[in-house]
């Protein structure tokens, strides 16, 4: 197999020495579907954009189906499809005007251009509103028709930055089958953003989790949980006392306690082996959780593992810090 | 260069129909183009008596002013309609296809020069319901149309110029506000012996506009020997090839993957 996307120490320095890529590597192959997992500001977008010829690398390489981002551009832009982060149409055209413009920038005749605007919008179930002006279009049918401009040309590669960010159930569920058929049937090759660590667990073959600008890991769902090594027992009490003192009973099994008001989080290998030896222990002391829970790491374990903190924490404290 | 011209054609009717479906983004700039027309005429055309206007008709000196008014909707609008793209995203999209980078900024360009074209064509024909007289005929009711469009053009390529650089909709607003010392630091109400400042007769010495007006009112009411005409075509030529070179700069720097 041959790779698709060759990404080499990748750097992206903005005015005002921002680095919001500090040089990223990773390939990945014909027919695979790839996750960038990071949280807001990580550099998912700013990768994005070098790698699909908008924004020039301050240094580092890339190729896309051996294709040179900074002296062939055009021909990359013929094998792939962009979906930005910012979903781009013109909201004073009709969805149906905007896929046969799109048809035709890519050399199609008129007619071939209809047929495949026809086919698309039944695809993202906007046949219905083909005619209307995408400005009045929901948030979820923006989303949907800025996907369908992007498979116009029936790209190779497709580059999809946070698809599902702010969409409700329904408009996610549309968009994962969506892509994830593309995938699977026509063996395109998927090159996803995302913040939700259900969204990579779900879609991807590999995840690369980057994290200020770095890639802090890299592997399929099982490797990178596996490399935690441990499974995950929480535990919820009563009151917070509890807590506090079961946190100081288990804290002799090796692995890592946490201990957040009245729940507390064990790393523990073979943890359900480990089991009835923690349920005896708090019986000693007449300690009796709520809720008792074993499983196996999750992605969020994972990143927590990794940089110290949890996905959410850290999306909280970026929108903390931009107010 | 086929797929160019078809590619120029394609963004140039997308921009058509923009304008023909936002009917608020020309119609109030036509009014006040119109609005100058039946004020000045009806205010100021007593003036025209003076011995410094050779007894020539208000009317066709004042027509010029609207046209050129009317002309800065149609221009400026490419610029504006460039900045929309880019809040709205849609310029990325167009840079991820295969289409030219000059054809993406063309099409706006063309669609703003053929709305102008019709305004100007819609104020003459008001004009001649007033009573104008064009005394060169039909040729001279051809270069008023061909000074109007390549004043807008040369306003054009300064507008698109101004957008790809600030990539935003206030500060373009802002630059389309040169249009005021354009339009007014000029022979604009009355002709150029008869302005009594000083610096005014400097501003307008320099104003390009001035040729503009001068051009389209000598083909108008003194025939085709005026040196004005010729002129006015020099004078837009050397206005277009610097907003044009301006335009096509900040294009390549906006394009070109920052
Ligand atoms: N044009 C720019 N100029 C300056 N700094 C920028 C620019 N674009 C992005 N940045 C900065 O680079 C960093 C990475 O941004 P980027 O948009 O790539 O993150 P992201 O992972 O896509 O985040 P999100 O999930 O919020 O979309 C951020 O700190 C951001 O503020
Ligand atoms: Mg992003």
């Amino acid at each position: 197999m041959k790779s698709m996307i060759h990404v080499e120490n990748l750097v992206k320095t903005f005015k005002g020495n921002v680095q919001a890529v500090r040089g990223v590597s990773f390939s990945v192959e014909e027919g695979e579907f790839f996750a960038f997992l990071g949280p807001n500001g990580a550099g998912k977008s700013t990768t994005i954009q070098m790698i699909t010829t908008l924004l020039k690398p301050t240094s580092g390489r890339a190729e896309i189906a051996g294709f040179d981002v900074m002296n062939e551009p055009e021909q990359i832009r013929r094998v792939i499809g962009v979906a930005l982060q910012e979903t781009g149409i013109d909201p004073q055209l009709t969805g149906r005007e905007l896929l046969e413009i799109q048809g035709k920038l890519f050399g199609f005749q008129s007619s071939v251009a209809r047929k495949r605007a026809d086919e698309l919008l039944e695809l993202v179930g906007l046949t219905e509103d083909a005619h209307r002006k995408c400005g009045k279009y929901s948030g979820g049918m923006r989303r949907r028709l800025d996907l369908a401009l992007t498979l116009v040309q029936r790209p190779k590669v497709l580059f999809l930055d946070e698809p599902t960010t702010g969409l409700d159930p329904y408009n996610r569920k549309l968009i994962w089958e969506e892509i994830r058929s593309l995938n699977k049937e026509q063996g395109t090759t998927i090159f996803l953003t995302t913040q939700y660590l259900e969204e990579a667990d779900e879609l991807a073959d590999r995840i690369s989790i980057i994290n200020e600008g770095k890639i802090v890991a890299s592997g399929t769902q099982e490797n990178l949980k596996a490399s935690i090594g441990a499974d995950v027992i929480d535990l919820v009490f009563s009151t917070e006392e509890e807590a506090r003192r079961a946190s100081a009973l288990l804290a002799r099994f090796e692995g890592e306690v946490k201990q957040s008001g009245s729940e507390l989080r064990l790393f523990v290998e073979k943890g359900p082996a480990k089991l009835p030896e923690i349920i005896r222990q708090l019986d000693q002391e007449f300690i009796t959780p709520i809720t008792l829970n074993v499983s196996p790491p999750s992605l969020d374990d994972v990143f927590l593992n990794l940089t110290g903190h949890t996905i959410q924490a850290e999306k909280l404290k970026r929108e903390e810090s931009h107010v | 260069m086929k797929i160019f011209v078809k590619h120029t054609w394609l963004f140039t009717k997308r921009s058509l129909l923009n304008t023909i479906r936002n009917p608020f983004a020309f119609i109030p700039n036509m009014v006040i183009s119109l609005f100058f027309l039946f004020v000045y005429q009806a205010g100021l055309s007593g003036i025209s008596k003076l011995p410094a206007f050779g007894g020539a008709s208000y009317l066709a000196f004042i027509l010029p002013v609207s046209i050129v008014s009317g002309a800065i909707g149609g221009a400026g609008g490419a610029g504006q309609s460039l900045i929309t793209d880019l809040e709205n995203g849609y310029f990325s999209r167009l840079l991820l296809t295969p289409a030219s980078r000059l054809a993406i900024v063309l099409g706006p360009i063309i669609a703003g020069m053929l709305q102008l074209l019709v305004q100007t064509m819609l104020i003459m024909l008001i004009g001649f319901m007033m009573g104008l007289k064009v005394v060169t005929g039909f040729g001279g009711v051809v270069v008023v149309l061909l000074l109007a469009v390549g004043w807008g053009l040369a306003f054009a390529g300064y507008s698109v110029g101004f957008a790809l650089r600030t990539k935003n909709a206030q500060a373009a607003q802002a630059g389309t506000f040169i249009f005021f010392p354009l339009l007014f630091l000029s022979t604009t109400f009355v002709p150029y012996d008869l302005i009594e400042a000083e610096w005014l007769k400097v501003a307008a010495f320099i104003n390009p506009t001035t040729y503009v007006f001068e051009g389209m009112r000598a083909v108008m009411i003194n025939g085709w020997g005026e040196s004005a005409i010729w002129q006015a075509f020099i004078v837009i030529v050397l206005f277009c090839i610097a907003t044009i070179s301006f335009a096509a700069i900040s294009a390549r720097n906006a394009v070109s993957r920052g």
